[in-house]
């Protein structure tokens, strides 16, 4: 009989689950959505039963295992019965979400008797929501100390948590308590630019910030909305909220209106968002030199790119999934703490890919099978070089490989892969491949080795954290993957850490001089990241894709003479 | 949860009688230990901030539920008091 431990975000949007074994080891990780192809999977519960039997079956558990589960929440919020904070958000979304939370919370674990896992109900584990996040960033470091902020939507009590992690065991330091959230100031403007927040669109606005100008004024108006005292956040009162929503209500964009309409307000939210998190860290300066920083917010690319160097923090260490479904992984593991005594937060080696492989057995059917008229080409031991060659011909390659990353961002195992060197590479993805808005960037990967020659304030992004600027003279070089702004949304690979795509980029270099290939998600707008086989080939026969690479198999359309 | 297992002790009784002052506008003087806490005008979003300072003052752990367990200043300083003789 085996020990699992089962971590389950139960916020009631993007709900995950991870598996953790009896050695501490996080063995699997895996957003909901992935397994049912619907976007941030609202009100899904993290253990729906397929998704579960597939998670314990890519694990090995058997009936008869011991199956811990954990929740992502210590409370109801909906059972405090605070009166909900409605100023920047509709209080209708709150509601809904406190009511989804609070079933998430209910029904935890429930799918382990219809799997054969539990003979009662049982009863999880239930762990502060903020404290999962830092422990599951800090699974991701080897650092032994270092400071970790926790700056978020909301969690049990305020939307700020503050830690230090000293040989690896982490102390809490503060919280915010009450309202007063740079979260939901985020969701805020994200409506506010003519976007969802529902959607998970304030990724839209962090791009759109990049084209356009911070009005000092409006900047200074926006700051009026909160205040920072001694890193806890406090929201305006009511009718100050008011006043300054009044003033900008005229800047706001319809959802019909040209999309950079809304760029300067864009820019202008994004400025107001780093004079605040700057004061958070201020407050916590004294802990320097390292940062671990985690929360839904630590997804803003831009801003942390920013911190290194400026703030008294010398580095700063963002995991791959710092959002919700990253606390799947921080539940999981502090079940196992709790059950084996264990103090010291493990370290599982930095690798974000935790999720499913893709079915062998799906896959050679392909491979015999494939449509006519498409070549299928066994790369076995050369597949890096030969993607290399597509590239550098110009050809769009979707690449399904190995195990998919844990967290939003894809890292070359479920990618959309292209030259970043012609200037019409990235309208062809956007219309060929994706359909989305023409003025959104794509990832530049490049060898961590490479990263001074290219970057400014070069600094380790393996989990494309960090948004740094092109160096002047290189920019022409690679147009596609330069933000209107001069810069990019760096991931950086190394043999260690992703040594197939350090293999594919070294080789596109020699090939054309630019060690520099363009990555963005294998996915079409507003769906999730592909999940099977069947999506790979689905996407392949129904979007402008010249081909898919599946583990080694490359599948590719006819070459137009 | 009104019972008082522990006395409460002076510090966090004039801390709380000094945060619910601020937070209702109102004289310290008036605020008694066995004043109720709903009476004394103190909001449940107060309470919440309330909770915060004691928190950051004291370096203890409160639940956010905390407070809402208390009916008086008393029996809430009581269960702080006792907090600070467990750590």
């Amino acid at each position: 009989m085996s020990s699992w431990y089962l971590g389950l975000s139960t916020s009631g949007h993007d709900p995950a689950l991870a598996l953790v074994d009896a050695a501490g080891r996080v063995v699997f990780a895996e957003a909901t959505e992935r397994f049912l192809q619907d976007k941030r999977a609202w009100g899904v519960v993290p253990d729906h039963v397929p998704h579960l039997a597939s998670a314990l079956a890519a694990v090995g558990a058997r009936p008869g295992d011991r199956i811990v589960p954990a929740t992502s929440w210590a409370s109801v919020k909906a059972d405090l019965g605070l009166k909900v904070h409605d100023a920047l958000l509709p209080a209708t979304d709150t509601l809904w979400m406190q009511g989804l939370q609070a079933r998430m919370q209910h029904s935890a674990g429930a799918a382990l008797l219809r799997l054969g896992y539990a003979r009662e109900s049982p009863e999880p584990m239930r762990f502060d929501h903020h404290l999962c996040h830092a422990v599951a960033a800090c699974h991701f470091t080897p650092l032994e100390e270092a400071a970790c902020l926790v700056i978020d939507g909301e969690g049990d009590v305020g939307a700020v948590s503050h830690f230090r992690l000293a040989g690896r065991r982490l102390a809490r330091g503060w919280r915010s308590w009450g309202p007063g959230s740079l979260g939901t100031f985020y969701g805020w403007l994200t409506g506010l630019c003519g976007f969802d927040w529902r959607e998970g669109e304030e990724w839209k606005v962090m791009g759109l910030a990049a084209c356009g100008r911070a009005d000092p004024a409006l900047v200074e108006t926006l700051t009026g909305l909160l205040a920072v005292d001694h890193g806890r956040l406090r929201f305006a009162d009511e009718a100050a909220i008011a006043a300054i929503r009044a003033a900008v209500a005229p800047l706001a964009r319809t959802p019909g209106a040209p999309v950079t309409d809304a760029a300067d307000l864009a820019a202008a939210g994004q400025a107001a968002y780093a004079f605040w998190a700057d004061q958070v860290l201020a407050a916590i300066a004294e802990d320097g030199p390292a940062l671990i920083l985690s929360g839904g917010c630590a997804l803003n690319s831009s801003y942390n790119g920013t911190i290194a160097g400026r703030t008294g923090f010398e580095s700063v260490f963002v995991p791959p999934c710092p959002a919700d479904d990253g606390n799947a992984i921080g539940a999981a593991l502090l079940a196992w703490m709790t059950d084996t005594g264990a103090t010291r937060i493990p370290f599982g080696g930095g690798s974000a890919f935790l999720g499913s492989a893709p079915r062998a057995k799906t896959l050679e059917t392909a491979r015999h099978t494939a449509a006519a008229g498409h070549a299928v080409t066994d790369l076995a031991g050369r597949s890096a070089e030969a993607a290399a060659g597509l590239l550098a011909r110009g050809r769009i390659l979707g690449v399904m490989r190995g195990r998919a990353e844990f967290g939003p961002r894809a890292l070359g195992n479920r990618s959309i892969l292209a030259d970043p060197r012609p200037g019409d590479m990235k309208d062809a993805i956007n219309a060929r491949v994706k359909g989305r808005e023409p003025y959104r960037p794509f990832a530049p990967v490049l060898a961590e080795a490479d990263l001074a020659e290219w970057f400014e304030r070069p600094q380790p992004s393996p989990y494309m954290s960090m948004t740094l600027p092109w160096r002047h003279g290189v920019r022409d070089r690679v147009p596609a993957v330069v933000h209107d702004d001069g810069t990019g949304r760096v991931q950086t690979v190394g043999p260690d850490s992703a040594p197939w795509m350090a293999d594919l980029v070294a080789a596109f270099g020699h090939k054309t001089g630019v060690p520099v290939v363009l990555n963005t998600s294998f996915n079409i707008m507003g769906k999730p990241i592909l999940h099977s086989v069947e999506d790979a080939l689905g996407m392949l026969a129904t979007t402008g894709l010249d081909a898919v690479l599946i583990e080694d198999i490359l599948i590719e359309k006819p070459v137009p003479s | 949860m009104t019972t008082t297992l522990t006395s409460p002790a002076p510090e966090v009784v004039d801390f709380l009688t000094a945060g619910i002052a601020r937070f209702t506008r109102q004289d310290p003087a008036a605020i008694r230990p066995d004043s109720a806490l709903v009476d004394l005008g103190l909001q449940s979003i107060d309470a919440v901030l309330l909770s915060g300072e004691v928190e950051d003052h004291f370096g203890i752990e409160l639940d956010p539920a905390t407070i809402f367990e208390h009916d008086t200043l008393a029996s809430f300083a009581s269960d702080i008091t006792a907090r600070l003789k467990a750590r």
